[in-house]
């Protein structure tokens, strides 16, 4: 018979539990486990070790310093004596007469504190602390502190610019990041490692500012360069290097959840088509060093803002990804939580069904921050060019609603909103530091009417003469085959040649017919348009009839095609399709005789003309999963909510932007960030250890203009950047500091997917260091020879040999997982990608060693080794290292041939030995190890 | 442990040690590599209690089989066929008070009510002892039916194929992504072979969610399987030719440096768990295509899985396969029947059709496997569970199909320490609602854990608490 494990659980949730609950999961983070119950005699320590941290976690939020309902905190033993509306919590002695502990003990769901839907029942064990504790008198502790003010939270409070501390040896800083460490350090009496070996801090910054290591000649001159700031100035061509945005695009992409159109089959269900154009965006920006504030609130709202600005309009791909093609709640809860959390470190999610259990947030200011939101939708913009939207077009917001109606979900199901009131966009009061200023945005009409756009008409004229001429071509190509004339049979189109290649060739000239008529169309339409928009002095009616009569001739010349179709369709058939054969073409023909009776009739003036559009709304099916919603017009303004929003998250005065902002940065350069909760900075996280650095930072970063350069600059000149990161002689300080909080040394980083890739590629020669455009589809991905960057990237389509090295996740990714699995060493002892660069990159070593030892004349193994270590890991091999690798070049050699040579792999001028142990350092730790 | 605020939770932990991923879980590892650094919970890898069973095989029919054709027999579907509900004397399933679980993510025009009563497309028969009826599409399975424990009164409330990744992780897709079942059991339990993945998954997984570690760590992923022996594991052998001696001296040369490299990086958990993270790949790339080689399978085993027969060959391959994997200890293989789109199962229309060769594509591998583990004294040890996301409605979609129904539906269980021939709860009349016992996708998620001997509230990670309903309640009915 097995111990039964679980206690009987008296009352289950059994109706639908709903995402309500999900978040409440993080209030009861760190449970007492019953193996901590009361120690009795332990008065005041049983308070302080089990009571306290008890009722901190199940009962202050609502009876502590974030809210006191019925006027009752629970925070400090004095404050539980006053007690609240009803009474003192507790009479001491007597728990069954203290309604702090009949409330937690209530087998009635009425009475029960926490109520139903807040929280979980108290367990026993946990009544068996409260009663303990009150059995013995409730003793208090002194202090018995309460829970600090909201206002108080080191977050919240406005970012000051802290002096930089004094420390004891200044030379141990280079600049005033190291004063803060330093000092932090010296309190501890730690001393921090030395500096890392040049070699090392020349890869690092290659790897961390461009992404992709240094070749052997940049790596020997930067790390020789005896210039005393030849550091600085590496730095500074780093920073410069095109190359720079794209290593630090994919660190945002992570963030702002960059991710390709996904859905199921050929249905897009997620983001957008084409959103590329957003990562193209965020590549330039960042080579611009367009300032941070600017990022977000072009990305929030560059469609009121810059309504004219192609450009600029990328940027909204952010909201644009957010697209469910569903469900609107999924879309718009997506949008919340990830502004909070990539943007503020705020978890607004979890105030969706319930008051904010330990921020200053409630309920339904979720739903004011949803209804910043609620106007807007996606949809594809012509582009110049290319009027076909399937092929390429500008993913953006805009806001479809004007005045959408937000309401408050009970308890966060959206299948009951609180429908007694409307809720208005707004911020939580904590953070209210001026007044909101919504203003409608009046649109320019090329905003709501892009057709206007100077290039949409001419794209779908370009686009319409190719199709002209592809079909001039195919014509003239049929009848070069088949020279006699063939006169197109366009009175009775079904009577074809007979002949294969004659009646090709009439079809083909059917093909011409219908393309230059439709050319004619566009031609006309487009006339019949600028007149309209310039009415004043045109006459409409005319350009009108014409593109009446242009369409109409495009009718009759398709009806001509289909019928010559059917024709042929009907002559080819075999006796059981013949009859339908025949209906079809008789329907056919009547289509015909009719599309020609059209021409003659009278233009009334009132003929809707097709549309020449510039843009096109994403349809959702939020009413039907069977078919689109009804599409409308474009608005002619805009709510000016999220301009608004956008203003409130990168004001100065705002608290949290900068310093979540240069948390980011921080952590993507060392892998271990100053608040470890990078996309939560609310009171559930204690005053971070460099709390002060933080806001130096961050203040320092506001005040350069919010120049993400300067922000890199800073960091990585730092001592703290440029240190060891190995723990050699740092026993003393591995056992006072084992975590590194101190910064002692540099954590080190296993490299991330996309870096790792583009490194054997670039030594090998082959990267391809074209930028930006469409992705690399994934059929494509194992010849390409792109950055990483560029491959398709979506919840469905991830490249395998990436995600073994933890590419991002496209739904939240604050932060790379650094795993070391046994899949990273098969992939990276098998897959093509690295046996197919290894003996081209053992060729460019070979190379490389012949110009750095010229004197070598003979490409000695020595040489070999050396060469491929500096270039491959960053170092010069220790003499038991290089012995090894010589010995491994004798045992390859002595192998008996057994690979095929004709084998694209092996087909090749490097010495195959060579190549073995290229592919073995490609396999060394040190080689996905930024160091 | 480089630079972790020990505050942070155990995975991320584990997640640079990386030896996690394909079986080394937590305590094992710990205890094995003698790594100092023991997280201060629990001690895992180890059970909590005495288990009953060792391994899980995992069938997810993708798509939800119409539990009123296959376990849960509906006479009344035929009697009152053509009926609206409404018509008919269970006019009250459609109170709305019992149909304000569902939480829909795609919209349906249609109403996900089907009214019009579809009679039975296929006829059931008692089996075994137990005499419990099982419809005969399944009759490789049904000579087992005392062997299996069917629970006739399962919930779950997305009425849409997300509803696949809720059976697989107890929660609802618009509350987040959460780990996996195999995932937790991975997490919480220790290797029994080290030279192989111990939570292998088989089959397409496509509709809503590919993983399965989530917070976890995707060391808690499942390792895809193909049972392709040249091909079984991703990037399982060189992609293009490399002798294996010359492998060899690679690997050792790879060892040296590693070794030497700890004298400029000592005590660097990273480059530990790098330098066995390639003794484990070695072993990995040794031991998986055994797995999947059949030829020591005697050609009786081979015929009884259906590896002859076009029909089930695939599925029978993968079922051959993960008896061979728990056979040498492996913890979790999840195999999914019917993935791709939104699942094979998925009838629609022509439900008939449909089901009828979908059923025997699964249904003698399934009982063959059954037969085998019970055999080879391995069922006492080894779960197999049947499941799917939801039932089909009692009523028409169009002419002939059942449209998706999450109110009561069936799964089974069977092996493990749990009883056979038994049927647990069951749905009303109609085969609408579970009435008794009614239990939601976590109970069984309890139930396989309670078996493993794991308690699933000692798993917990901090800062991730988990929900009552997350844990579930194992169902101690089913148990021997």
């Amino acid at each position: 018979m097995l111990p039964a494990p679980f206690p009987t659980v008296p009352s289950r949730i059994s109706k639908p539990f709903c995402g309500v609950l999900a978040c409440l999961s993080t209030l009861f983070a760190t449970c007492l486990g019953p193996a901590r119950g009361a120690e009795p005699g332990a008065s005041e320590a049983g308070y302080t070790s089990g009571v306290k941290p008890l009722l901190a976690q199940r009962c202050y939020p609502c009876h502590g310093a974030l809210k006191q309902k019925a006027q009752l905190r629970l925070d400090t033993v004095a404050a539980m004596r006053r007690g609240g509306k009803t009474g003192p919590a507790f009479e001491p002695g007597a728990p069954t007469r203290s309604l702090l502990w009949l409330r937690a003990a209530s087998a009635d769901p009425e009475e029960r504190m926490p109520p139903e839907h807040e929280g979980e029942r108290f367990t026993s064990a946990q009544l068996e602390i409260l009663s303990a504790w009150i059995t013995q008198g409730a003793p208090a502790p002194d202090p018995d502190l309460p829970e600090p003010d909201p206002q108080q939270h080191w977050a919240f409070r406005p970012v000051a610019r802290p002096a930089i501390p004094p420390t004891r040896d200044p030379t141990l800083s280079r600049n005033p990041i190291d004063a803060f460490l330093e000092r932090a350090r010296e309190r501890r009496g730690i001393r921090a490692q030395p500096e890392a070996p040049r070699l090392t801090q020349v890869r690092r910054l290659y790897l961390d500012l461009v992404g992709l290591p240094p070749t052997v000649e940049e790596l020997e001159r930067d790390s020789s360069d005896p210039a005393p700031d030849a550091y600085e100035r590496l730095v500074g061509r780093l920073l410069a290097d095109p190359r720079h945005s794209e290593r630090w695009a994919r660190h945002w992409m992570d963030i702002w959840r960059y991710s390709d159109p996904f859905g199921l089959g050929d249905q897009l269900r997620n983001s957008q088509r084409h959103l590329w154009h957003w990562r193209d965006w965020i590549v330039e920006a960042l080579d611009a060093d367009l300032p941070y504030d600017e990022m977000l609130r072009l990305m929030l709202a560059a469609d009121e803002t810059h309504p004219h600005d192609l450009e600029r309009l990328r940027a909204t791909g952010f909201l644009a990804r957010n697209y469910f093609l569903f469900n609107r709640h999924q879309w718009l809860d997506d949008t919340v939580e990830h502004v909070g959390k990539a943007f503020l470190g705020l978890t607004l999610n979890c105030a969706k069904c319930h008051d904010h259990k330990y921020d200053p947030i409630p309920q339904v200011d979720y739903y004011r921050l949803r209804a910043f939101f609620e106007p807007y939708h996606a949809r594809l913009d012509v582009l110049p060019g290319e009027p076909d939207l399937t092929r390429d077009g500008l993913p953006r917001a805009f806001d479809r609603d004007l005045d959408p109606p937000t309401y408050r979900f009970v308890r966060g199901q959206e299948n009951r909103p609180d429908l007694t009131t409307r809720i208005q966009p707004g911020v939580p009061d904590i953070l209210a530091f001026a007044p909101l200023l919504i203003r409608p945005v009046s649109l320019p009409v090329d905003a709501y009417e892009p057709e206007r756009r100077p290039w949409v008409l001419e794209a779908h004229h370009l686009a319409a003469q190719r199709r002209v001429e592809a079909a001039r071509t195919e014509r003239n190509r049929l009848a070069a085959r088949h020279p006699a004339p063939a006169s197109p049979p366009s009175e009775t189109p079904e009577c074809l040649p007979e002949s294969g290649p004659a009646q090709d060739l009439a079809l083909a000239e059917l093909a011409l017919q219908v393309a230059e008529a439709e050319r004619r169309s566009v031609e006309a339409r487009s006339q019949a348009l600028r007149d309209r928009w310039n009415s004043a002095n045109q006459n409409p009616a005319s350009s009108h009839a014409e593109a009446v009569a242009a369409e109409r001739a495009v009718a009759v010349a398709r009806a001509t095609r289909a019928a010559a179709l059917a024709g042929q369709k009907h002559a080819h058939a075999e006796t059981p399709q013949r009859e339908t054969a025949a209906q079809e073409l008789a329907k056919a023909r009547e289509t015909l005789e009719k599309a020609r009776l059209a021409v003659r009739a009278p233009v009334t003036g009132q003929e809707a003309l097709t549309p020449l559009p510039g843009a096109a709304w994403t349809p959702t099916r939020f009413a039907d999963s069977t078919k689109d919603d009804p599409s409308q017009e474009f608005p002619r303004s805009s709510t000016g909510r999220r301009t608004a929003l956008a203003s409130w998250i990168t004001d100065p005065r705002q608290p949290l932007t900068a310093r979540v902002a240069v948390n980011h940065v921080w952590n993507r350069h060392f892998s271990t960030p100053l608040v470890p909760s990078l996309f939560d900075f609310g009171r559930k996280n204690p005053t971070p250890l460099h709390a002060e650095l933080l806001d130096w930072l961050a203040s320092g970063f506001v005040a350069s203009g919010w120049s993400l350069k300067h922000l890199h600059r800073c960091i990585v000149t730092s001592a703290a950047y440029r240190m060891d990161s190995s723990q050699r002689d740092a026993a003393d300080r591995l056992a006072l500091d084992p975590d590194n909080t101190l910064w002692w040394r540099r954590p080190p980083i296993r490299l991330e997917a996309q870096v790792i890739r583009d490194a054997i590629l670039i030594h090998a020669g082959r990267l391809d260091l074209t930028r930006g455009g469409p992705p690399v589809p994934p059929a494509e991905q194992d010849q390409s020879r792109r950055r990483s960057l560029y491959f398709m990237h979506s919840h469905n389509d991830r490249n395998p040999w990436l995600a073994t090295f933890d590419d991002a996740l496209v739904k939240e990714c604050y932060r790379r997982e650094q795993s070391i699995v046994p899949q990273q060493a098969l992939a990276l002892l098998n897959s093509r990608l690295v046996l197919d660069a290894a003996p081209a990159i053992a060729q460019h070593v070979a190379d490389a060693a012949l110009r750095l030892s010229p004197e070598m004349r003979s490409n000695s193994d020595a040489t070999f080794v050396q060469t491929a270590f500096l270039t491959l890991l960053g170092y010069r091999p220790a003499a038991a290292e290089l012995d090894a690798a010589q010995s491994a070049l004798r045992a390859w050699r002595t192998a008996p041939p057994q690979t095929d040579p004709t084998t694209p792999g092996v087909a090749h001028a490097a010495d195959p030995a060579h190549s073995q142990l290229v592919a073995v350092l490609l396999n060394h730790h040190d080689f996905v190890t930024l160091r | 442990m480089h630079s972790r605020p020990s505050a942070l939770p155990r995975r991320a932990f584990l997640a640079d040690l990386g030896l996690g991923f394909t079986g080394l879980a937590l305590g094992a590892v710990l205890q094995r590599a003698a790594v100092a650094h023991t997280p201060a919970s629990t001690a895992a890898g180890r059970p909590h209690f005495t288990p009953r069973a060792k391994s899980v095989i995992w069938l997810f029919m993708n798509g939800g089989v119409s539990h009123v054709e296959s376990f849960d027999p509906k006479p009344m579907l035929t009697r009152y066929a053509g009926k609206t509900i409404a018509e008919t004397p269970f006019a009250s399933v459609q109170d709305p008070q019992k149909l304000a679980l569902e939480r829909l993510v795609v919209p349906d025009a249609n109403g996900n009510q089907r009214n019009t009563l579809y009679p039975l497309q296929i006829g059931y028969r008692a089996h075994g002892q137990s005499g419990i009826e099982i419809s005969d599409w399944f009759p490789h399975i049904a000579r087992h039916a005392d062997r299996l424990a069917v629970v006739r009164s399962m919930w779950t409330t997305d009425s849409n194929h997300g509803a696949q990744t809720q059976f697989h992780s107890g929660r609802h897709q618009n509350d987040g992504d959460f780990p996996t079942l195999g995932a937790w059991v991975h997490y919480g339990l220790g290797s029994l072979n080290d030279d192989l993945p111990q939570f292998v998954s088989m089959g397409t997984r496509e509709y809503w969610n590919r993983r399965d570690g989530h917070y976890l760590g995707p060391q808690h992923d499942a390792v895809p399987l193909r049972v392709d022996p040249a091909h079984p594991l991703d990037f399982g052998r060189p992609e293009l030719p490399v002798s294996p001696r010359d492998r060899e001296t690679s690997l050792a040369l790879l060892r040296s440096l590693h070794r030497l490299r700890e004298i400029e990086y000592p005590a660097d958990p990273a480059l530990t768990a790098r330098i066995a993270s390639y003794e484990l790949a070695a072993r990995m790339q040794m031991s998986v295509p055994g797995i999947v080689d059949f030829s020591a399978e005697s050609p009786e085993t081979r015929a009884s899985y259906g590896l002859e027969l076009p029909a089930c060959r695939e599925f029978g391959m993968q079922l051959l396969a993960a008896r061979r994997l728990v056979e040498r200890g492996v913890r979790f293989v999840q195999i999914q029947h019917g993935g791709g789109g939104a699942g094979a199962w998925d009838a629609h229309s022509g439900l008939k059709a449909n089901h009828e060769s979908l059923a025997r594509a699964v249904d003698q591998p399934i009982g063959a496997l059954l037969g085998d583990l019970a055999q080879r004294g391995l069922l006492e040890e080894t779960m197999v569970v049947f499941a799917t996301e939801f039932g089909r409605t009692p009523g028409s979609q169009g002419s002939d199909g059942r449209d998706h129904h999450i109110f009561g539906f069936s799964v089974w269980l069977a092996g493990g320490g749990l009883q056979g021939g038994m049927v647990h709860g069951a749905t009303d009349e109609i085969g609408f609602h579970a009435t008794e016992h009614r239990h939601y996708v976590t109970d069984i998620h309890a139930t396989i854990l309670h078996q493993l001997g794991l308690d699933s509230r000692a798993l917990e990670i901090p800062g991730r608490k988990r929900l009552e309903i997350d844990h579930g309640r194992p169902i101690t009915a089913l148990m021997a």
